[in-house]
């Protein structure tokens, strides 16, 4: 059941993953500027730049051009590099697992402190510690993290000078753009948290647990926890995207050379196959991300039917 | 044989309030109740008159806030459970005193196997260890006659129909073979078939196990079917108390007469079914005298200035009503009638 499930599921992500594709190379073309200009450089003739559209294809038809770049990528061809004639995909393998490794990181983060300040707070609802821990979640969801990033790097960085300021060679140099990512996230999960533990907690299945002698611990944890987690789940799976997102800036921040920057560098140079490599590559972990939330879903919650 | 005189639980004018911000709604307001080893009492009323408040009163579940036990004493074999710290209350919930919820469909945790929600209250009160405790879970579904206990135990909520979860909620509460069990509308949201099923069940486990059980209900006929005693609760009181062939056969309260009355019958031809007019005092503002004085058929001047005691009549009927006391100077309505 559950095979068959991920089965279909992997099936529906093609369409998904050719649109993207679609959508990234057509908005790509709507972009203000030429490559062929930027690559030939200041000054270069008529002559030149004609060549260099020549050679890269960008002469030919929108849509062979598509179809082409769309061949490709089912080839595992992502292109080459318009800056540096280097494959797109190799840049890519060195860049997404630190990009991976600060999502993860940041995720990580978002779940245990997003979790346990809902629980805290859905524990002994409209007291001060709720009230505390909830003002600071509103200021986690409403400080842009760009920000937030820079006064955490004066802060601990520059004041007390106990984390790196950028970079990214140690366990040390993860902790600060992990947390600048995570905030948001983090605070988002603590009020669903809540709001979801709160509901539960009024349950009749609750009562019945308190009827049977059970410690408020054990009350909490397996039995509240497992019922409010379900909606949680849901979140943090968006909130992966969002983070996906965020690190575009972050990288930029804590001057990380992940795929967001990679990204980034990319549209400002009109690289277009490196964006499109990256934005693909991107949005294929992000589907990937959904599936396995789904699977956990259906996991937590088994009355879900599988089709 | 069960010793069936001994007192198990003994009731003395409990009282739970509710402060809100409308004020103090007085839920169950001062009752007495005693309830013996094997013995069924029922504790009938309207929705709202206090029945299930006084039964999550006795485990003191009552949610707080807003609700708190204002006074009186809960004496479980001669304990005060009013007075028992939170730790000694939950040995004794689920263990000594189990109770049975009215709604089966969402009692159940819904991602927790029943099996294991019946052998963890094993675990806990009976230190079992895992498989023993399992075990024992899948011998309780047994018991409760579930087919094929040993997958069911397995199988979350969801995958049961009603009955079998109410099933389960009795295997749960019996688990540890309680001296008390508290059904609060144990039927009520079954079908009618398997209403009769379950009350079955439930006498049949008592005599075999001779509890004391507390069956809260709104339905007569549960009451006729299960139980020794009844209290009949008006509005946060008990207003009659008697052993359940003379409540049907003599009723002695004008509601609980009432009550009676609306019952429709299968042997007369009605037009319409009776009502009791008028409607319930609001639990924030009781009146000063009697609480049902503004329905009653045969109210006096002083129903409105006094509330009468529950006193025990010749007959050892208890009864909360002017009608049956010296004071009475009015008309005798129904009480002649009465052979």
């Amino acid at each position: 059941m559950m095979m068959m499930f991920i089965i279909r599921r992997l099936m529906q992500t093609i369409p998904v993953v050719v649109g993207v594709t679609f959508v990234v190379f057509f908005i790509m073309q709507l972009v203000p500027g030429d490559p062929a200009v930027l690559l030939a450089g200041e000054g270069a003739s008529k002559e030149t730049i004609q060549a260099i559209r020549e050679q890269l294809g960008l002469n030919r038809p929108l849509f062979v051009q598509y179809f082409d770049y769309l061949m490709n990528v089912f080839r595992g061809d992502f292109g080459v590099s318009l800056k540096n004639s280097q494959p797109v995909l190799d840049e890519i393998l060195v860049r997404l697992p630190i990009t991976m490794e600060l999502a993860f990181f940041s995720i990580i983060f978002t779940i245990i402190l997003g979790m346990t300040a809902g629980i805290i707070s859905a524990i002994k609802p409209y007291s001060l510690t709720d009230s505390t821990v909830m003002i600071i979640a509103l200021l986690g969801i409403s400080l842009p993290s760009f920000w937030f990033g820079l006064m955490m790097m004066y802060f601990f960085s520059v004041k007390l000078q106990i984390l790196p300021v950028a970079g990214w060679d140690s366990i040390l140099h993860i902790i600060l753009p992990a947390l600048t990512l995570g905030a948001g996230g983090a605070a988002i999960v603590a009020r669903m948290t809540r709001s979801s533990m709160l509901e539960v907690i009024r349950q009749d299945y609750i009562r019945t647990a308190r009827a049977k002698g059970l410690r408020e611990r054990v009350i909490i944890y397996k039995h509240a926890l497992r019922n409010a987690l379900i909606p949680v789940i849901t979140v943090v799976g968006l909130q992966f995207g969002a983070l996906l997102g965020g690190t575009v800036l972050v990288e930029s921040i804590f001057a990380i050379n992940g795929l967001g920057r990679m990204i980034v560098d990319a549209i400002r140079m009109r690289d277009l196959p490196m964006v499109q490599g990256g934005v693909l590559v991107a949005s294929l972990v992000f589907v990937i991300v959904n599936l396995f939330v789904d699977v956990l879903y259906r996991f937590f919650n088994k009355r879900i039917e599988l089709n | 044989m069960i010793e069936k005189n001994k007192p198990i639980l003994e009731v003395k004018g409990l009282k739970t309030h509710f402060s809100t911000k409308r004020g103090v709604s007085k839920a169950v307001d001062g009752i007495d109740f005693t309830l013996h080893k094997g013995e069924t009492l029922g504790i009938v009323g309207e929705s709202g008159c206090g029945k299930s408040m006084t039964s999550l009163s006795i485990l003191r579940l009552i949610p707080s806030p807003p609700g708190k036990i204002a006074g009186g004493q809960i004496l479980f074999k001669g304990k005060d459970l009013v007075t028992l710290s939170e730790n000694e209350m939950r040995e004794i919930r689920g263990n000594e005193i189990s109770m049975i919820f009215q709604e089966p469909m969402t009692s159940l945790n819904p991602v927790i196997p029943v099996g294991e929600q019946i052998a963890e209250a094993l675990r806990l009160h009976q230190k079992l260890g895992r498989k023993a405790a399992w075990d024992k879970a899948v011998e309780m579904l047994k018991l409760v006659g579930i087919p094929s206990p040993e997958k069911r135990a397995k199988q979350e909520p969801f995958q049961l129909s009603g009955g079998m979860r109410q099933r389960v909620m009795i295997a749960m509460a019996l688990a540890c073979t309680p001296e008390v069990l508290i059904a609060d509308e144990p039927t009520t949201a079954l079908d009618v078939t398997i209403q009769a099923q379950i009350l079955e069940l439930i006498k049949d486990l008592q005599s075999k196990l001779g509890m004391g059980v507390i069956m809260i209900t709104h339905d007569l006929g549960v009451v006729a079917e299960t139980c020794d005693t009844v209290a009949v609760m008006y509005a946060g009181n008990i207003i009659e108390h008697a052993p359940t062939d003379k409540i049907f056969e003599h009723p002695k309260h004008p509601y609980t007469q009432g009550l009676l009355d609306s019952l429709p019958k299968i042997h007369e031809d009605q037009e319409e079914l009776r009502t009791i007019e008028g409607s319930v005092p609001s639990p924030y503002h009781f009146p000063a005298g009697c609480r049902f004085a503004s329905r009653c058929p045969f109210q006096q001047p002083i129903c409105h200035e006094k509330q009468p005691e529950l006193l025990e009549q010749k007959d050892g009927v208890k009864v909360r009503c002017w009608m049956y006391t010296d004071q009475w100077t009015g008309p005798v309505g129904k009480k002649e009638a009465v052979k």
